[in-house]
């Protein structure tokens, strides 16, 4: 079986952006968008300094997170590692742009041309299959497609080899099939030491770097100073990963309203379990749960870039979380509306349970974003079910502030919550989230540690103490909570939202000072 | 699936072209064309591996589609409507026919053949200029013919050369080595000094390709540059100079070697003794002393102990040349103006003796000061360079053993460019010659030859002159044959020695001088009249000429312009017509490609390639070669062009002894009948009369080779053929060329030349270079403390030659690379002067400013700004938005600044402050 992947030798790569031209040219990619894109990085400080050029782009990882969080199949792996793009199953939900943390996919959403109008080449080459959908590096497939059928070899042959490559003008990027030991790429590979990026990931990424030049300079390993806070919060360092905007306000909206609504059904039919409230009522509040479960939906529907093929969405269910949490949704509404017309326990537990399990689906849809650091962290799991139960308990306290036990269960979720998120906080650095998004954090952790966690933690425990004023501070409670949810999520999903950097665990020795390469004296 | 696969595989359409656009070519690609449309380009690869960079282009060459379909294109001729020129004026440019164009043109060309090529003052009274360093002679098809066929024209006005171009190396290469311009053998060298040459962005494909090549195998390059280029990056190691002290450095490296290493041992003496003028004696007048009977210089021979004239020094003589001591000889020296002294028994030294002592006190710790770097990276650079040169050692190349020296020196253009510029490639060449490192596999090489005869070969320019040494085309500095007045504007033959009188002097000489003339000409000197009708070919003087926005206001009085246009420009905003000429992609041309070339073109091969129209012309645009016939029928000289296309204006002689493809001389041409001629011509040369083909067969084929030998990579075999000396380290004929020419000067009282008068010394002295940019300042009335920044600018690969400032394509991939979206400042100076990244910025110098927003980087030295590529566009479509600024309006146009080559360097003192106006928040980002 074969493995196609590439090794970059950062020795050679200038910079120049030939690779990147001519994988548009070649890929007919529109304005603003490089599958292959060739980063200016600097590390050091005056006077001593080195730069480097970064080949990126898609890396074909041997186990890529883009794939299974795709609910459409859209993206897939081939046999012989390629990841691979049907644009007309992609519904351009973002997932696998999020989930990416090499930051190589992209959605364009207008067809435009590079002066506006587009020209008679760019409406020749056109592809308006790949507007609204996710784009990314297909290490031209085409042509290793073209490869079987005309008897030529990948990496061997031009013509059956991805543009960047073929058009290199440092013999820079080298393109093959790994498992092929007398590939070109197997023998750089083997003959010299190379790194993965974010191997720590545990994607395999098929594209393996060069670094050293063996026999006259080893690689230089990244100094503390290259990657620290400063270096790492400067906004113009490639290094440093933007803000995702691939999900915004719409799909916060989602997670907010669907973890608030879905908490809420748990809430109501744990409450209806123990007796506090009758079967009416918990009709009711599933009735409104849905309804503000559906808003969230709507928020979501509006954000996908295909709408008429949004039922492409349900394909997946043995990898996508998104997929699974758009069955639960299927499960949910019929037993919400079963439940109305057929009362029965059964149904009333089938609604709870999906409406848990849709909470979980949005736990782990965030928590496989791979792509965004913030969202990758082990606490998000946890920390979205137990925000969703908090913002579900706290819209009940707001419909039934007077049920029994509630204010003991607040007080006990919003210690949950605050413990989780000082966690979060604590642990956010050696996460890999980087300073940027924990300036963002930052903003937020007094706020909502104040009105998110201790303030209904206080209120509920006043409810306790003043039995008499519990409906008005339980409301007030619940208030803060749903605010306080609301303020994490939106922050989360909008802000606190940095893509994963790029990386340069080992660089070529060379620059200034004391990063130049080894004094040379001898030839042999 | 696979019978898909297959049938669009052939049904994919691709054309052979070559790229045009910088002197490091031409390259090969092909062009996909459907319908009549180009939609994709890519590597020629069918050349495989006859092109050293085995068929790639760079990234300028993906711009040629976009280039070709740009919106913004002038596609019709126009004319002005408003009579008033300036940038304050709307040229209210109205389209015309193409009859009316030729009408106005050749109408008034016409006037000026019936009142005489020159004028009054004997300046011709037509003008052109190109600019694109010789490139246009790949896209301008047989209008070289036309100019060639006119007569007299002034093409001394210049678009930027002498601080864009290698001028001092231009100039000094090719009397030294035939080195018009100069590079280092990569392919067989292990270590490079290189200072400020960024070769990763201007040395082609070819470059990238054999300094990748050499790096992966160990070649240990030295960037000495006052910021991190893109190949500083790449170089083992950046050492942050200041600017403008590089011959400080070279001189602190050599004085390591002759006076704190032993050069006896390390040292190729025998190529000193043998192949450079270093055991010539040196008179007291320092001249070289001579044989009083044959005129002959004289070497001290230890062997027999007495002075003998060079030649008797010859292998196998069992004479010992004396490179040290001092001797005490009978001779005569031969001095300036036919003056000379005659000496009984004087003590005299050989001229690397005086270069001994000349070089004395050029310390490390010396230079440490002046560069602002440490002595030890001097002494260490000094050490690794001769540890590498290996000197004895040999290579064989095609059955032949050449001596190999695997160290070489690069010069960028800032530091080549201006005062200072004599003595940096004068240490570099001499370094070289240290370890008989110059031209030998390894080593540093000449590209090409401009101002030498033949053009297309450099071997063969190699012809015995007096001494030992090759001959050099000087213009004349005697009394009888100085040329007194200025026969072009420019006057390069009358000021500059050195520049020759070959097709390509003009633009050689000090072509900024006519712009600076224009408005207040020093005095004495002829009345500085207009060209009757200035030609601008596709070149824009108003943004990349030093103080571009001085030559902009130049270019407005000018009483007619034609400019062809590719878009508007600021240059041709002020013209009268514009034509459009058919670009890259849409029309016809043949060109030779490979031999030894700029950057490091050098092939195992050579031959032509084709340039053909892939799409049609956009709306009515021509192709040149048409033009230029149109012209020359309209203006009467339709004979005289013709019969230069045949002697091989536009491209190859037609006709030979062993072959005549020449047109009939009296009948008008298509560009088509004219390149067929031509590809005929070029291909029985090419074959000696074993395959001939035509036009179409290149529309098929793209390109035709033959092998060409390595060893002509090299010029040393020629001279030891010849029996030649290397004119080195001694300058007797520049100090002799110097006093003479010092003397025309004041004999026609003229004055103001007198401190570039200075630089014509035989061993040059290190001046404090800076401060004459610094001084400048004063010279304005300006206090030097209120500019405390150096302002520099470095190539851009992406831009560069391109035309493709317009094409948004290009600027997006160029964002990519850091610089060309603002000024690059030391982030440490930025924060203290409160600027962030991005934050607008203003840079202004004693003589212009320049606005754009802050990049903040570590790799540029905190007394330093760079300013990446040429911009400030004002009238370009899509580049007038950019907002990024530019080095030329801020670098002074003066005397004071032009060195006695010509050149000026691009550089200037500035201040750097935070741009709180309106108008930069209105400017924000970039589109």
């Amino acid at each position: 079986m074969k493995r196609y992947g590439m090794v970059v030798d950062l020795n050679r790569c200038v910079g120049c952006q030939t690779c990147t031209i001519a994988c548009k040219h070649a890929n007919d990619t529109p304005p603003g968008v490089q599958w292959r894109r060739v980063l200016d990085v600097e590390v050091g400080t005056f006077p001593s300094v080195s730069r480097v050029f970064l080949v990126t782009g898609c890396q074909h990882c041997a186990n890529p997170p883009c794939v299974p969080v795709c609910p459409t199949g859209a993206t897939r792996q081939r046999a012989d590692g390629l990841v691979t793009m049907t644009y007309d199953t992609c519904i351009g939900c973002g997932s696998c742009a999020v989930a990416c943390p090499y930051q190589a996919r992209t959605i364009v959403h207008e067809k435009v041309g590079y002066y506006g109008e587009k020209t008679r080449q760019e409406k020749k080459t056109a592809h308006d299959d790949r507007i609204n959908v996710a784009n990314k590096c297909t290490f031209c497939v085409e042509r290793i497609d073209e490869a079987e059928v005309l008897g030529l070899i990948p990496g061997v042959d031009a013509e059956v080899t991805p543009a960047c490559s073929v058009s290199c003008i440092a013999k820079a990027i080298t393109f093959g099939d790994f498992n092929d030991k007398a590939a070109q790429v197997s023998e750089l590979a083997k003959s010299n030491r190379s790194f993965q990026m974010h191997a720590q990931l545990g994607t395999d990424p098929q594209i393996k770097y060069l670094y050293e030049i063996p026999g006259t300079t080893p690689g230089r390993k990244a100094e503390f100073s290259d990657t620290d806070d400063e270096a790492m919060s400067d906004a113009s360092n490639p290094l440093v990963g933007a803000r995702q905007t691939f999900w915004d306000y719409r799909a916060a909206m989602n997670f907010i309203l669907g973890g608030m609504s879905s908490g809420l059904a748990i809430l109501a039919w744990l409450a209806h379990s123990s007796g506090a409230i009758d079967t009416g009522r918990l009709h009711v509040i599933n009735l409104f749960a849905a309804f503000l479960m559906a808003i969230g939906l709507f928020f979501v529907f509006l954000k996908i870039g295909r709408k008429a093929r949004f039922l492409n969405v349900l394909l997946r269910p043995h990898s996508s979380w998104m997929t699974r949490e758009t069955w639960c949704v299927a499960l949910f509404y019929p037993a919400v509306a079963a439940g109305f017309l057929w009362p029965h326990p059964v149904i009333d537990l089938i609604a709870a349970l999906s409406a848990a399990a849709f909470l979980v689906c949005q736990a782990r849809i965030l928590y496989a974003s791979k792509g965004i650091p913030t969202w990758r962290a082990p606490l998000i799991p946890s920390m979205l079910v137990a925000t969703g139960l908090f913002e579900g308990l706290g819209l009940f306290a707001l419909l039934d502030g007077r049920v029994a036990g509630l204010a003991l269960a607040g007080l006990a979720l919003a210690v949950v919550n605050a413990r989780l998120w000082r966690r979060y906080l604590l642990t956010a650095r050696e996460e890999g989230i980087g300073p940027l998004s924990r300036h963002d954090l930052a903003v937020i952790a007094k706020p909502l540690l104040v009105l998110g966690h201790v303030a209904p933690a206080l209120l509920f425990a006043l409810c306790l103490v003043l039995p008499q004023s519990a409906a008005t501070l339980a409301a007030l409670a619940g208030a803060a909570a749903v605010a306080g949810g609301v303020l994490w999520k939106f922050v989360m999903i909008t802000r606190a939202c940095h893509q994963q950097g790029f990386a340069l665990p080992m660089m070529p020795q060379r620059g200034s000072g004391e990063r130049a390469a080894p004094k040379r004296l001898a030839l042999d | 699936m696979t019978e898909t696969a297959k049938a669009k595989r052939s049904e994919r359409k691709t054309v052979p072209v070559y790229c045009n656009q910088c002197v490091c070519g031409p390259d090969l690609l092909r062009v996909e064309v459907e319908n009549g449309v180009a939609l994709r380009i890519e590597p020629n690869l069918d050349i495989g591996a006859a092109h050293p960079a085995h068929g790639r282009v760079c990234v300028k060459a993906y711009g040629m589609i976009q280039k070709t379909y740009n919106p913004n294109r002038i596609t019709q001729p126009m004319k002005r409507s408003n009579p008033k020129k300036g940038k304050e004026h709307e040229p209210g440019f109205v389209a015309i026919s193409w009859e009316e164009a030729f009408d106005l043109v050749a109408g008034k060309m016409n006037e000026i053949l019936a009142k005489g090529l020159t004028d009054e003052e004997g300046y011709p009274r037509l003008a052109a200029s190109f600019g694109g360093g010789g490139t246009p002679t790949r896209y301008m098809g047989s209008f070289p013919a036309f100019l060639s066929a006119w007569g007299p024209m002034d093409l001394g006005f210049g678009s930027g050369q002498g601080a864009k171009c290698y001028h001092s190396e231009h100039l000094y290469g090719e009397f030294w080595h035939r080195a018009f311009t100069v590079t280092v053998d990569s392919p067989n060298c292990d270590y490079i000094i290189n200072c400020g040459n960024n070769q990763e962005a201007s040395s082609g494909v070819t470059g990238v390709w054999r300094q990748a090549d050499a790096r992966v195998r160990g070649l240990k390059r030295v960037q000495v540059e006052p910021h991190l280029s893109v190949t500083g990056a790449l170089s083992a190691e950046w050492v942050p100079i200041r600017p403008k002290t590089d011959a400080a450095f070279l001189y602190g490296v050599i004085h390591r070697i002759l006076h704190e290493r032993d050069w006896r041992t390390l040292c190729d003496v025998r190529f000193l003794s043998d192949d450079t003028n270093s055991p010539y004696l040196v008179g007291p007048n320092g001249y070289f002393l001579r044989d009083t009977v044959s005129g002959k210089p004289l070497i001290w021979d230890l062997a027999s102990n007495r002075a003998r004239p060079f030649d008797e020094f010859t292998s196998g003589s069992g004479t010992e040349p004396a490179l040290e001591g001092s001797f005490t000889v009978a001779g005569m020296e031969q001095g300036p103006d036919g003056q000379s002294w005659q000496h009984e028994a004087i003590i005299v030294k050989p001229s690397f003796q005086l270069l001994i002592e000349h070089l004395a006190t050029c310390t490390p710790e010396w230079a440490a000061a002046e560069c602002d770097i440490e002595a030890s990276s001097i002494r260490r650079v000094a050490d690794e360079f001769v540890a590498h040169a290996r000197v004895g050692a040999t290579i064989e190349i095609e059955g032949e053993t050449l001596p190999h020296r695997p160290v070489g020196i690069m010069l960028g253009k800032g530091v080549n460019n201006g005062w200072g510029g004599y003595q940096t490639v004068w240490a570099r060449t001499l370094l070289a010659c240290l370890v008989g490192a110059l031209e030998v596999p390894g080593g540093t090489l000449g590209t090409k030859v401009r101002l030498n005869r033949p053009a297309d070969n450099r071997l063969k320019s190699v012809k015995a002159g007096p001494d030992g040494f090759m001959a050099y085309p000087f213009n004349a500095t005697t009394k009888e044959d100085w040329q007194a007045k200025p026969h072009i504007r420019n006057g390069y033959k009358m000021l500059v020695p050195l520049s020759a009188n070959s097709p390509w002097s003009s633009a050689l000489g000090p072509a900024h001088l006519p712009w600076l003339f224009q408005k207040k000409p020093p005095n004495p000197w002829p009345k500085q009249t207009l060209p009757d009708m200035w030609i601008c070919y596709r070149t824009n003087p108003a943004i990349s000429s030093w103080n571009a926005p001085f030559v902009a206001e130049r270019i407005a009085e000018f009483p007619f312009t034609v400019a062809f246009a590719y878009t508007l420009d600021e240059t041709n905003y002020m013209a009268d017509v514009l034509l459009p000429d058919a670009t890259d992609i849409e029309s016809l041309q043949l060109s030779r490609i490979g031999g030894t070339g700029s950057g490091e073109q050098f092939w195992h091969h050579q031959g032509w390639a084709i340039r053909q129209s892939v799409v049609p012309p956009a709306g009515e645009c021509r192709d040149m070669t048409d033009i230029a016939t149109e012209l020359a029928k309209r203006t009467g000289i339709l004979r005289r062009y013709n019969e230069s296309i045949n002697r091989g204006s536009a491209a190859t002689a037609l006709k030979t002894e062993a072959f005549d493809y020449s047109l009939d001389p009296d009948v008008a041409h298509t560009a088509e009948e004219i390149w067929n001629a031509v590809a005929k011509a070029a291909s029985h040369d090419l074959s000696e009369g074993k395959e001939v083909h035509g036009i179409d067969w290149f529309r098929e084929h793209g390109f035709m080779l033959r092998e060409f030998s390595q060893l002509d990579w090299y010029l040393y075999p020629e001279m030891k053929r010849k029996g030649l000396r290397f004119e080195l380290p001694y300058q007797e004929n520049i100090k002799r060329h110097g006093a003479q020419l010092a003397t025309r000067m004041h004999e026609v009282g003229i004055a103001w030349w007198d401190s570039q008068l200075e630089e014509y010394e035989a061993l040059p002295n290190y001046k404090r270079f800076p401060d004459i940019w610094t001084n400048y300042a004063s010279e304005v009335g300006r206090d030097p403390a209120e500019f405390p920044f150096w302002a520099l600018t470095a190539r851009s690969m992406q831009y560069a030659w391109g035309a493709n400032v317009g094409l948004p394509l290009i600027q997006e991939v160029a964002q990519n690379i850091v610089g060309h979206d603002g000024i690059i400042i030391n982030r440490s100076v930025a924060r203290r002067l409160g600027i962030k990244n991005g934050d607008p910025i203003v840079l202004e110098s004693a003589s212009g400013k320049t606005h754009g927003r802050a990049t903040l980087r570590e790799g540029i030295r905190p007394d330093t700004v760079l300013l990446i590529g040429q911009f400030d566009h004002w009238a370009t479509p899509y580049a007038k938005n950019l907002g990024v600024g530019s080095l030329n309006s801020l670098t002074p146009l003066s005397l004071s600044t032009t060195d006695g080559t010509g050149s000026g360097a691009d550089l200037i003192r500035v201040s750097v402050k935070r741009d709180d106006s309106p108008q930069a928040v209105a400017r924000g980002r970039q589109p």
